[in-house]
């Protein structure tokens, strides 16, 4: 009933006001590009026999003091930790399956990863799938202890024989890690991505396609009653 | 101010879904054609608002814009802000889908409530002093009450409460002036361009 009178007393105005609003929300959508909200994310990778996690808000800001849970595949509870100042947590390897890693940052908020147990044991495998190969070459080289070998005078005379192959993995592990640790660092960045912009105007996109359906229908009761009367 | 999927015993979802889904009821009943693309613009104004950063405190905040929505929208709040949280959790995985009730709840209640408390003084009739007062209250209380409400929501799944209460109030503070700043922003905005934006609610049950 009061549809008509209400417009044509104030089309203009209205109008005014609806396009202000809408470039409100538009400038918003835009301004703020850099600066995603309100998300935890936690990464966890394995180096050796110790698993990094590191946590933060979509921000980009570090999730600090938040506790992090590790459960096992049954979801058992196996350890728990907090994060320090750079939203960091370590922890050695409790288990040799599939750890579930979850974070519980304040207000409500949480997020796990899961290190399938393919990498843990990967990294837990390395003594023991080696033992028993350097085990059936030492009678070749005939002395190969297991204790570094830099460690005792030995070293000079045995880095020229050969060394034994623990401690080229070892070697290869450390330099490996030393290498990739830009990689997972950037890998662990790059699980924070926040809403982009596509995102932002699709949802903006969806909630006036929804306005739009609720005109067409309420219009269409409206007409249909009246076509009735 | 979302509370992620996984954090809350299905009680509480349960319940929180239950009252969601009467406030949305009440909001639609109330619904006016009028009433369709302004309730859609401030919902899409709450969807934006939630990627509006405060660096603040412990943990992340943005803004809410929950007391603005219930000023102008009243139970209709309701509705709008289902939607934008919606979309929220499907675009962003703020929240979750199963928290989404709860969620919800934790925004609009407050909404509505500083809409009864508040809202017969933001009326383009009023003088200003008290209209600005007014004004800021609603946008400033709206985000702590759904601040203490998450935190409820929290005490219920077994978190101690006031702990979790006070963090999530303290990290609020921030964004409760500048809510209250922006609420009357708008509201002394709208009474100068739209004044029966600010009219309409307190009118008698519109004829729907």
């Amino acid at each position: 009933m009061h549809q008509c009178t209400l417009h044509s007393f104030n089309v203009t105005r209205s109008r005014a006001w609806i396009i202000c609003l809408i470039s409100v929300v538009l400038s918003l959508a835009c301004f703020n590009v850099p600066a995603w909200a309100h998300k935890v994310t936690i990464f966890a990778w394995v180096e050796g026999d110790i698993v990094h996690t590191q946590s933060k808000f979509s921000g980009g800001k570090r999730a600090q003091d938040s506790t992090v849970v590790v459960y096992d595949k049954e979801g058992n509870q196996l350890l728990e930790g907090k994060t320090n100042e750079n939203g960091e947590f370590s922890f050695k390897v409790p288990k040799k399956t599939e750890l579930k890693v979850v974070l519980k940052a304040s207000m409500g908020h949480l997020a796990e990863w899961t290190i399938p147990a393919e990498e843990i044991t990967a990294a837990g495998d390395i003594t023991q799938t080696i033992g028993p190969e350097a085990g059936t070459q030492a009678p070749a080289q005939e002395v190969a202890p297991p204790v570094d070998a830099k460690a005792s005078g030995e070293a000079p005379e045995r880095s020229t024989i050969g060394l034994s192959r623990e401690e080229i993995k070892g070697l290869i592990d450390d330099s490996l890690d030393r290498k990739l640790a830009p990689i997972t660092n950037m890998l662990a960045d790059s699980q924070d991505h926040g809403p982009t912009v596509s995102e932002v105007i699709g949802g903006i996109g969806y909630i006036f396609g929804l306005v739009g359906v609720g005109l067409y229908f309420r219009n269409r009761q409206r007409q249909e009653a009246q076509g009735r009367s | 101010m979302h509370i992620s999927e996984g954090v809350l015993s299905p009680g509480v979802l349960i319940a929180g879904a239950g009252l969601t889904a009467a406030g949305v009821a009440i909001g639609l009943r109330k619904l006016d054609n009028e009433e369709i693309p302004a309730m859609g613009i401030l919902s899409a104004a709450f969807f934006v608002a939630s990627l509006v950063h405060v660096p603040a405190g412990p943990a992340s905040v943005h803004l809410v814009l929950n007391g603005l929505l219930g000023l102008i929208l009243g139970w209709k709040a309701f509705p709008a802000i289902l939607v934008a949280l919606g979309l929220q959790a499907l675009l962003f995985q703020f929240g979750g889908l199963t928290s989404l009730g709860v969620n919800t709840l934790n925004m609009a209640l407050p909404a509505v409530g500083c809409y009864y408390l508040f809202g017969w003084a933001v009326r383009p009739g009023v003088k200003v002093p008290v209209f600005t007062v007014a004004a800021f209250a609603c946008g400033a209380f709206a985000v702590l009450i759904s601040g203490v409400m998450v935190g409820f929501s929290l005490y219920l799944t077994g978190e101690a409460f006031l702990p979790a209460a006070k963090l999530v109030v303290a990290a609020h503070v921030p964004v409760m002036l500048i809510e209250g700043g922006l609420t009357l922003a708008c509201a002394l905005f709208l009474r100068r361009v739209k004044p029966e934006l600010l009219e309409g609610q307190y009118a008698p049950m519109h004829s729907s």
